[in-house]
């Protein structure tokens, strides 16, 4: 079904409902209203919320509008409503962190816009058009001249897209504005804004690259090192939050080394692309789940430190329960939905080694990335687990007793808003095969796939090996690793070095960049203020006029030396003095001259003298 | 409508604003009711004029032999006719405000401000190169006085400074001029150029460097790097004078005089691929990188939107530049809406300091809830400012963006990068004054009283209807941009 809306915004607006787009769209408005209820008591003591809802909704639509598109530039405007307004979201509580995090968040957004824009130039102008269901055939028809310029439009592209998304090595806002911004919008960012920009990928991988070896290989690399690193982040930071937006970097990368795979599978990728969706839509629901339950945690104590948050959730066993759910679907744990959507990951991956195994390809770097993988799964249930352990075994040394009173520390809406949050996540693990599947089913078209050959039984032992092994890392790393490491004296302590900060790296290069060119710029300025005016130029005037002034004068002091050889005073300090000297005795000898009355004879005879001459002639 | 008309529409202005001189006892009241009227009949006539194109044209006077002053009314005229005739009683609004402190000479500065309105018409109607050169010169003359009307020090340095300016580039214009007239078949303006190919192919580098005479000459007035000097330094005067002649009257007279010479007399198929041609791209695109970085510099808040409209105008610049009907349509498109954004601009920090007396950027920290209708019109013009959509700017950009890649000029690429970094720079200067306003530091020590409050009704109502204007514009472009591409193509 498509609906467009011409003469709007230059190029017409072009929107378009298919199964992806519906069920993104649900899962939109799902969240949207999980959020808004649970505010209502989140910022029962804030100001300012009037500021905060009409921005949440301007987000909303926006969102909706970037998932219902089918033409990049419609895309384009929505995203960047959507960057724009969701900046509020950040700064909402207006401290010295909020602000900074928020110009983090806005720089990101305009230079992933701008960059975005770029591309999208360069793509019109290789392609001609931006639709995204005419772009398969323009691509193919115009790919053998002009594959260059696609591929720069397309990682232009990509970097825009990326940077929403929370791809490495763009990432860096993550954990700076979850932390910051209000739980009910840090779930909003990290589970629905994130997927703007895979949906994005998505439809350039689908449109654009089609079963592309070259953007395959780039979308794995990234979502391999996002992985990891967000992983190892997560692991290390001892920030409720942070660990949670660390943790969404880690999963974009799951879901963006599914996008590579379905590059790699080339036409039978089903399983990638069932994984790719699948660990979205669940990524979302999860996210939405954990931030709420972190956002309990901030409403009540307005700490997110891990050491001073430890054992707030004892006896509070609905917290627990919830929280739990979540854990346990992002952990991969079986019979919860996060484990269908990683198996089906690392399946595709397994599959690609057996395609490899058979053309007789070298199978050492797939088998590696499989290891990574299962590695980077382990890491996910590491940091859950400190999560957990954390915030509902341990005690907390000083005020445990002050936790366990607060009893009422949820209202009722609350409660029933994040119970049907939590409740879907098992609900989708313990039923794959209607619901998951069906999803999966319905967006199949979207990615230009084909129909997978047989169902996956996700509950075998080979694909429960994968999950378990994933389990057994994590468990081990908490034990040996979390609890050896991180933990000293009691305390959670924060390793992460400081110079391993991107953001400021990225940071210092742009300011020496501007600074070079700031000084070249004031330079400039400085010169032309200095030239270039009047005064400037009266200045360049005179020296001239002074260098000319002196080349004169050492042309007659030439000349003095040749031809007026008589002169002998020596000392003369100026050749021009001298000059006048002369001039003024001989203007002084010819008055005497002219008044003399043998000069008054010498006329008269000149005269008479004339006069004969006159009279002769006639 | 018979053409008659076009010369009435210039006359109303001039003839009643230099009426104006005589009243130095009218009541400041009466001297709005008066300037107002004045300026809604001439801009009614000349919306009349507008959609009623009178086809042929009309003699002034004739100064000798075929130098004839002759007015005509074509497509590109209209859309700058249009433009200003809907910006000047808005404008006027403001500045009867704007002004209501300033006691002294109020008639001669109301005199002249309604004066340039008639010449920037002249500007508009003029149908051959010597009329435009005319009413260009004249353009200055009036103006002067507008910048050097707080009569301090400064200000009278400045307008020194603008009068140099103008007139030396207009030196240099003129002698362009006078190449079209050998050169040429006829000096009016005809889309495709006047050249006579026959005469030229004898000289073609003579009449290219005439050529960048007259780009130099014109683009003093467009602030061209490196003849943008003045303008920073013009931001003495009044608010209204910046913003209406100095981000559009002026200014765009500059870039309509650029666009006229580059499609209307040398013709852009004969320039297009020449060495000139990379030159004017060049400085062009040299003058965005200066002027966008200087702006992130600056931090009094009518200097910084000063840079931002340098950098603007080489936008305009740099679409006409390409030489083709898509760089023409960027850069009228850019004409029409950046004068919408950079008069918001202006007038919100106008505004700002005539509630406030506040000049600098650290004193507007946390202003925003104390004026949140001038801030959020301010909001929206930074936002399209910086090419963000749905707003107008986005339109002009994507416009000049597109003719920039269709150019097939290996220059066209090295554009589309300058524009990516003026645009980010764009952000940051625009950006960080929105920011700073709405979202304070807990830290900051800014204190307001009782007078930091939105103005009355007439500064707000133009600033309201601009903001209007460039949602609007941004939303419901095609008819206006389908309007210029037939310009363009020279169907209208």
């Amino acid at each position: 079904m498509t609906y467009e809306i011409l003469n709007i915004c230059g190029q017409g607006f072009y929107f378009k409902l298919d199964g992806f787009r519906l069920i993104y769209c649900c899962i939109a408005l799902f969240m949207w209203s999980v959020s808004l209820l649970f505010s209502k008591e989140y910022f029962a003591h804030y100001s300012h919320k009037a500021r905060y809802y009409g921005f949440l909704i301007l987000t909303m639509f926006a969102t909706l509008g970037v998932f219902l598109s089918a033409d990049f530039m419609t895309m384009f405007i929505f995203f960047e409503i959507m960057s724009l307004s969701s900046y509020v979201w950040v700064a909402q509580e207006e401290t010295e962190a909020a602000l900074k995090a928020g110009v983090t968040y806005l720089a990101i957004a305009v230079i992933g816009g701008m960059v975005m824009l770029m591309g999208l130039f360069l793509m019109q102008s290789a392609v001609g058009t931006l639709r995204m269901d005419e772009l398969y055939t323009a691509v193919q028809s115009v790919w053998d001249e002009k594959s260059a310029q696609i591929y720069a439009a397309g990682f232009l592209m990509l970097f825009g897209f990326g940077a929403k998304a929370g791809m490495f090595p763009l990432h860096f806002w993550l954990p700076k504005a979850h932390p910051v911004a209000p739980a009910p919008a840090s779930a909003l960012l990290s589970g629905i804004l994130t997927k703007c920009g895979v949906f994005g990928i998505l439809v350039l991988t689908a449109e654009v690259f089609v079963h592309n070896f070259i953007w395959g290989s780039v979308i794995l690399a990234l979502g391999v090192l996002g992985m990891v690193a967000g992983a190892v982040l997560a692991v290390f930071s001892v920030n409720l939050k942070r660990t949670l937006a660390c943790s969404s970097v880690s999963q974009i990368g799951f879901i963006l080394i599914g996008v590579g795979m379905q590059c790699f599978l080339g036409g039978e990728n089903a399983l990638a692309v069932r994984g790719t969706f699948l660990h979205m839509v669940n990524h979302s629901l999860i996210k939405l789940l954990l931030f709420n339950c972190a956002g309990v945690v901030y409403m009540n104590l307005h700490a997110l430190e891990l050491n001073d948050v430890r054992g707030f959730g004892r006896k509070k066993p609905f917290l627990m329960g919830c929280f739990l759910m979540g854990a346990l679907g992002i952990g991969g744990m079986p019979l919860w939905n996060g484990y269908v959507s990683k198996t089906l990951l690392h399946e595709s991956i397994v599959e690609y080694i057996a395609v490899l195994a058979e053309t007789g390809g070298n199978v050492w770097l797939f088998k590696s990335i499989e290891w990574i993988f299962l590695i980077s799964g382990g890491l996910t249930v590491a940091y859950m687990l400190k999560l957990f352990i954390c915030l509902f075994i341990e005690e907390h040394p000083t005020k445990q007793a002050e936790y366990d009173a607060m009893t009422s520390y949820m209202s009722p809406l609350s409660r029933i808003v994040i119970g049907c949050a939590a409740v879907v996540l098992p609900l989708m693990g313990f039923f794959p095969g209607g619901t998951m599947d069906k999803m999966a089913d319905a967006v199949m078209g979207f990615m230009r796939s084909g129909s997978m050959e047989h169902s996956v039984y996700y509950f075998t032992w080979t694909n429960l090996k994968g999950g378990l092994i994933s389990i057994c890392i994590g468990i081990l790393v908490y034990v040996f690793v979390v609890r050896k490491v991180f933990v000293r004296n009691g305390k959670y302590v924060d390793l992460w070095p400081k110079w391993l900060d991107i953001e400021a790296a990225f940071t210092r290069i742009i300011f020496a960049f501007l600074k070079v060119l700031g000084a070249g710029s004031r330079v400039v300025d400085g010169f032309l203020t200095q030239w270039c005016t009047v005064e400037g130029m009266l200045k360049a005037l005179e020296a001239v006029s002074r260098g000319a002034d002196g080349l004169s004068e050492r042309a007659v002091a030439y000349l003095k030396g040749t031809v007026y050889r008589e002169t002998t005073e020596k000392s003369v300090n100026s050749f021009v003095q001298s000059l006048h000297e002369h001039y003024d005795k001989k203007v002084d000898n010819m008055r005497l001259v002219g008044s003399s009355l043998s000069f008054g004879l010498l006329l008269a005879c000149i005269g008479l003298i004339l006069t004969i001459v006159y009279l002769l002639m006639h | 409508m018979n053409s008659v008309f076009l010369i009435i529409a210039v006359l109303i202005p001039l003839l009643g604003g230099a009426a104006l001189f005589l009243a130095k006892d009218l009541e400041y009241k009466r001297l709005q009711v008066i300037c107002e009227i004045l300026t809604v009949l001439t801009s009614i006539l000349v919306w009349t004029l507008v959609f009623h194109r009178p086809e042929e044209e009309i003699l002034l006077f004739q100064l000798t032999g075929n130098l004839r002053i002759i007015l005509k009314l074509d497509g590109l005229g209209c859309i700058f006719a249009g433009l200003v005739a809907f910006l000047w009683p808005l404008a006027n609004l403001y500045a009867f405000e704007y002004m209501s402190h300033d006691e002294k000479r109020r008639h001669v500065f109301f005199g002249f401000y309604i004066m340039t309105y008639g010449v920037t018409l002249g500007i508009a109607f003029a149908g051959n190169i010597l009329t435009l050169y005319f009413f260009y010169e004249l353009l200055t003359l009036v103006t002067v006085y507008l910048v050097m009307h707080p009569m301090h020090k400064k200000a009278i340095r400045a307008s020194r400074m603008y009068l140099y300016y103008s007139l030396g580039g207009a030196a240099f214009a003129f002698l362009s001029i006078i190449c079209l007239t050998i050169f040429g078949d006829t000096t009016n303006f005809v889309l495709g150029g006047v050249l006579d190919m026959e005469k030229v192919s004898a000289h073609p580098n003579w009449v290219l460097t005439m050529f960048l005479l007259a780009f130099c000459g014109f683009g003093v007035k467009a602030a061209l790097f490196p003849f943008h000097g003045w303008l920073p330094r013009a931001s003495v005067a009044p608010t209204p004078v910046t913003a209406l002649l100095h981000a559009v009257a002026v200014v765009k007279s500059g870039a309509f005089a650029i666009i006229r010479i580059i499609y209307y007399s040398y013709g852009a198929d004969f320039l297009r691929g020449t060495w000139a041609q990379y030159v004017v791209m060049a400085m062009a695109m040299l003058t965005i990188l200066y002027a966008s970085t200087m702006a992130v510099k600056e931090i009094h808040l009518k200097r910084r939107l000063a840079y931002s409209t340098i950098s603007n105008l080489s936008y305009i610049l740099l679409g006409a530049t390409m030489m083709t009907p898509l760089g023409m349509i960027g850069a009228v498109s850019h004409l029409v809406m950046h004068a919408f954004m950079k008069i918001c601009g202006f007038f919100c920090v106008g505004a700002v300091m005539h509630q406030t007396d506040r000049n600098y950027l650290a004193e507007i920290e946390g202003l925003g809830r104390k004026m949140p209708v001038i801030f959020g019109c301010f909001t929206i013009a930074g936002i399209s400012l910086a090419g963000i959509p749905p707003m107008a700017g986005f339109i002009s950009k994507w416009n000049i963006g597109t003719a920039a890649l269709m150019s097939e000029n290996p220059l066209g690429y090295a554009a589309m990068g300058v524009l990516l970094y003026s645009a980010f720079m764009t952000a940051i200067y625009m950006g960080v004054i929105i920011l700073k306003a709405w979202f304070p530091r807990k830290t900051c020590t800014n204190t307001f009283s009782e007078k930091d409050r939105d103005p009355n009704w007439k500064m707000k109502l133009p600033i309201l209807v601009f903001a209007c204007m460039l949602i609007c514009l941004g939303l419901f472009s095609r008819p206006l941009v389908n309007v210029i591409k037939a310009i363009a193509y020279g169907n209208l």
